[in-house]
């Protein structure tokens, strides 16, 4: 393999000229999970706020007993993480853990970055929803990765305001249409909502609620199906409602998306389980005024939801310890002490079923003290989570979808078309790559 | 001839030197269009960092509801809050940026000087060649450098580590290029020459005699590379793996994204680039004295 | 100069290769090598087999020219080529001609405020990258901009600045706000290093303040103009912060505006190093033909003038 000849090429130079025993300490073959004796220390990548501190509880309790230790190593979270664990994948240098999100899963594991670790953590999978627990196993026997937060989807709005202007909770799209035009008829000058492009992830949890399965597979062919019926439905509806400008059209997450929650130009936000930190900096003088409701359903009889955020820890295959590093997995995302630690240092909503109603979920988040039932409710939502289908290439539907539909929201032109360059895009990417892709 | 320069520039120069006379000689005549176009470019440059400055001053809750340029009251709790981050990462990445850029910058002021100095004084064989292959190195973007860079140094098991950073941007093709402008506008033929008359070793010449001279370039190449590193993301996004080791862009950077869970801590974030400027202002007003020529021609006669 | 320095060389033959020494072995293990291995990459390609799960499922491939075939034939990295030169027809002159003019300003005689104007005007070339999305986006949305409370209240209208034409205005004067300081310091410090008795002769003739600058000054510091000019016009092509900056603000902003954004979305965005390492040597070959052919055209001129 050309590769290989390459690497050695490299290898020479650099030793050669920095002189340093550089081959020493270069064994890159990864060590199969033998059983462990004697002190193991693991490393473990993660974006996750206050990590460290949880992870303590592991080094100073059920880690001590068992002679593993791990370090926390902080990271950003996003897209590019996935490249950059590849990069050290492709040098044997990943860490033993990294945090993933659910739909980089199968990008990883396509490159072989992650363990199976069904052995070890197979037990846990009844503490986790079904659809939830689907999403580390690919659909296959193996499992990548112990589910750590979700992302369900609510509809968070300003009570007061839609008091102000007459309006009732929508709970069904059409419903939701209707409000915002109600709103601009009230008030011109505000919006229900805004249509962002900028981050997939939300469009990717509301096409999942409308029942869109993007990738499936059948033997061992990939079928993709992003503008299948599901998806243009939910395609056109925000198209329309961008076109007609019912509602705003503009990214969110800018420092004028912030203001206009602030202030109550936008005062409805279609967000997750995680909406009340966000909110706590973009709106902190609206605190006490926003409430949360299921998202509005397509039809009156159906009670789904999507996800939109939520991440995994899984072992990688250059580990030397996949075992240990299972064993910790498996006690950070299950263990009661953890899940707890998890959700105050943290502040992340577990995967793990019966942490999302105890500990520090007995209590509404700060920001909306008043909705007391605010986690019992979010749990009942969290239940009616859709089942997510995820591919090898999400990073590049994802992409694609920022550039096609950022365009069609600035031009209001057709939001169908553009999900048709996505669909199109992602599976020329898969068979450019080899993939095997059902017509 | 320097000493004939630095009395010679005292009296007033102005194109009107009869008018200049009637006035009290304690008051230089101001130079009113240079002044005041510097000025106008300062404003120009200065208002979006006073954005930082006025920024950082604000509370979380200010940061989105005051008055873009109206100062907040919130600069103590930012700074509490950005030392406490962590049990206070904010300063070993602020010292892990003042090792990296120091030192980076010091060792690429040093390969800079060799560099621009054999460009420009020596004349030999595939001179232009090699001052070409190693200008040619700015070419290939960076963002592709980074990746075979990284695989690169990690068959040498560096990295993760602060040679993984330091090594790479050692190198600067500029600083290369300027070195090579500088001394051969700074340093004359005939001075090298006299020196080898005088029995002097190349190397000799170079560190007594033209080094001096090519001092204020030396020190313009330090101050890029400086902040060049200092600013740098790319590099050590991809060698580093442990945030106690990380840069300030990179640390700054694992602020704003820490996931859909946790918000940005913008406060944080702003706060800690206007602390990280300082440092780049203080370095840059201790330099700036090593530019007038007047000052250091005095220091080499001495 | 040039004839004095000829005399030299014997006995000291080895000492330029001495001295080139430590640049040579950075260059080749830093830069060498990864272009190497960043060639080799693009001539290569990912090639799965089945649904790609699972060990050995994905092998690198040799993929012959494909992978530029692939690039040159992306409507967007031409179009990311053509909003860069319309970008760059601004930029370069603009900001160039600031840090001459700033440069020789600062390097004129009696100026008040010099040490404060000088590091007022470097300064942004030190605010870092990880704040100016959020710098640019308090300056240049309408609903938080001051500039736009002010044109609001003064009844003026209120353009948007990212969209369209004035997009590029708005990119532009990010790049001139942040680079302008660093030019003006080379090219000042290239003015201070002039020695003072030649302007002399010059004054006692009567010559003006400008006449100096035009006929002295300018023709000194001719070799930095030209290195001012060949990294600008290499920045510009690589152009890759400014609209990264802008793009969470604004959908006009796609993530292939320009080429070397593309290069990064495919890299690490969509994880397709080899078309992106492809990308990237089309990119430096169109670079090594403007700069390195403006550098040779700049090069000639000096020389023909050195002749006269």
């Amino acid at each position: 393999m050309p590769y290989t000849k390459r690497r050695r090429l490299v290898t020479s130079a650099v030793a050669l000229a920095l002189g340093a025993a550089a081959l020493a300490a270069c064994g890159s073959e990864s060590g199969d999970s033998e059983t462990e004796s004697g002190p193991v220390s693991l490393t473990y990548w993660t974006w996750t706020p206050g990590m460290d501190k949880v992870v303590d509880l592991w080094n100073k309790g059920p880690g001590k007993k068992d002679q593993i230790t791990v370090t926390v190593k902080k990271q950003a979270s996003g897209d590019t993480l996935i490249t950059k664990i590849l990069t050290a994948h492709k040098a044997g240098k990943a860490p033993d853990l990294v945090q993933a999100e659910y739909q980089a899963l199968p990008t990883l594991v396509s490159n072989d970055a992650l363990a199976d670790i069904s052995k070890n953590v197979g037990d846990a999978k009844d503490r986790f929803a079904d659809g939830v627990w689907q999403q580390t196993t690919l659909g296959t026997d193996a499992v990548y990765a112990v589910p750590q937060d979700i992302g369900p989807m609510m509809f968070y709005y300003r009570e007061d305001l839609f008091k102000e202007y007459g309006l009732t909770v929508p709970t069904t799209w059409d419903e939701f249409a209707k409000t915002a035009r109600k709103l601009k008829q009230a008030a011109p000058d505000k919006d229900l909502t805004t249509f962002s492009a900028n981050d997939s992830g939300l469009f990717a949890g509301l096409a999942q609620q409308a029942g869109a399965k993007w990738w499936t597979t059948s033997g061992d062919q990939w079928k993709v199906s992003i503008n299948d019926a599901a998806t243009q439905k939910v395609a056109k509806f925000w198209g329309g409602l961008v076109k007609e400008g019912a509602i705003d059209n503009q990214p969110m997450y800018t420092p004028s998306w912030n203001k206009a929650l602030n202030t109550g130009k936008q005062i409805a936000w279609v967000s997750a389980v995680w909406a009340p930190g966000t909110l706590t900096t973009a709106a902190p003088e609206t605190k006490g005024k926003w409430a949360m409701a299921p998202l509005p359903q397509w039809s009156a009889n159906e009670n789904r939801t999507g996800s939109w955020g939520g991440s995994s820890t899984a072992v990688t295959t250059d580990s030397k310890h996949q075992e240990a590093a299972a064993k910790f997995a498996a006690w950070l995302n299950t263990d009661g002490d953890a899940l707890n630690a998890l959700a105050k240092e943290s502040g992340i909503y577990p995967a793990a079923k019966n942490a999302q109603t105890s500990g520090a979920f007995l209590k509404p988040p700060a920001y909306f003290s008043h909705q007391a039932d605010f986690y019992t409710k979010a749990a009942d939502i969290a239940e009616t989570t859709a089942p997510s289908a995820w591919g090898p290439n999400v990073n590049v539907a994802y992409t694609t979808f920022k550039d096609a539909f950022g365009a069609a929201a600035k031009n209001k032109s057709d939001f169908g078309a553009a999900l048709n360059k996505m669909q199109a895009d992602t599976v020329a990417d898969m068979k450019k790559q080899g993939f095997e892709v059902a017509r | 001839m320097s000493s004939l320069a630095v009395p010679q520039t005292e009296p007033v120069a102005g194109s009107t030197p009869g008018t200049a006379q009637g006035r009290p000689p304690l008051r230089r005549r101001i130079a009113l269009i240079p002044t005041v176009t510097l000025f106008l470019g300062a404003i120009y440059c200065l208002l979006p960092v006073a954005w930082v400055v006025i920024a950082a001053t604000k509370s979380g809750r200010e940061l989105f509801s005051t008055f873009t340029f109206l100062p907040g009251t919130g600069f103590a709790g930012n700074f509490r809050d950005l030392s406490a981050y962590r049990d206070g990462v904010y300063w070993e990445w602020m010292g892990n940026s003042a090792l990296h850029a120091g030192l980076g910058a010091l060792l690429s002021a040093c390969v800079s000087a060799f560099s621009g100095y054999a460009l420009a004084i020596y004349r030999f064989r595939g001179r232009e060649t090699i001052f070409n292959v190693l200008l040619a190195g700015v070419l290939m973007p960076p963002v592709i450098l980074a990746i075979p860079q990284y695989l690169l140094l990690a068959k040498a098991d560096l990295t993760d580590s602060f040679l993984s950073v330091l090594l790479p941007q050692i190198l600067s093709p500029y600083g290369v290029y300027l070195a090579r402008i500088y001394a051969a506008a700074a340093v004359p033929a005939d001075v090298v020459e006299a020196g080898r008359m005088d029995g002097a070793s190349e190397w000799r010449i170079f560190t007594r005699i033209a080094l001096p001279m090519m001092i204020p370039g030396m020190v313009t190449v330090f101050l890029f590379q400086f902040v060049a590193i200092w600013n740098n993301f790319l590099l050590p996004y991809i060698m580093l793996s442990d945030d106690e080791k990380f840069p300030i862009t990179l640390g700054l950077f694992t602020l704003l994204e820490q996931g859909a869970n946790t918000p940005a801590l913008y406060t944080l974030v702003i706060t800690g680039a206007f602390l990280a400027v300082l440092p780049l202002v203080a370095l840059f007003l201790v330099i700036q004295r090593f530019w007038s020529l007047d000052l250091l021609s005095g220091a080499v006669k001495s | 100069m040039k004839s004095t320095a000829r005399r030299q060389s014997y006995g000291v033959k080895g000492a330029p290769y001495a001295f080139l020494l430590p640049a040579t072995i950075l260059f080749a293990l830093f830069f060498a090598l990864p272009i190497g291995y960043a060639i080799w990459l693009s001539l290569h390609k990912v090639k799965v087999s089945g649904l790609g799960l699972g060990s050995g499922a994905r092998r690198e491939v040799w993929a012959g020219l494909e992978n530029y075939t692939d690039a040159l034939t992306d409507s967007e990295l031409v179009n990311g080529a053509l909003r860069v030169l319309g970008y760059g027809c601004i930029v370069v002159p603009v900001m160039l001609g600031l840090a001459l003019l700033f440069a020789l300003m600062l390097d004129s005689e009696n100026v008040r405020l010099a040490p404060f104007t000088r590091l007022a005007i470097f300064l942004p070339y030190a605010i870092p990258g990880v704040v100016a999305a959020l710098l640019w986006g308090f300056l240049y949305l309408p609903d938080v901009s001051p500039f736009y409370f002010v044109l609001d209240k003064l009844g003026l209208p209120q353009p948007d600045l990212l969209d369209g034409g004035p997009l590029y205005l708005a990119l532009s004067n990010i790049a001139v706000w942040g680079g302008t300081g660093f030019n003006m310091i080379v090219i000042y410090t290239s003015l201070q290093a002039i020695p003072a008795e030649v302007y002399e002769a010059a004054k006692l003739d009567g010559a003006t303040p400008v006449q100096i600058a035009l006929r002295i000054k300018i023709p000194m510091v001719a070799p930095s103009l030209v290195l001012t000019f060949f990294f600008s016009i290499i920045a510009t092509l690589q152009v890759f912060n400014e609209p990264t900056t802008l793009k969470p603000l604004t959908n006009s902003v796609s993530t292939t505006w320009s080429p070397l954004m593309n290069v990064h979305r495919d890299a690490f965005g969509e994880g397709d190093v080899y078309g992106a390492a492809a990308q990237a040597v089309i990119i430096a070959f169109a670079t090594l033909l403007l700069s390195f052919g403006f550098l040779r055209a700049a090069n000639r001129r000096q020389k023909q003038e050195a002749a006269r």
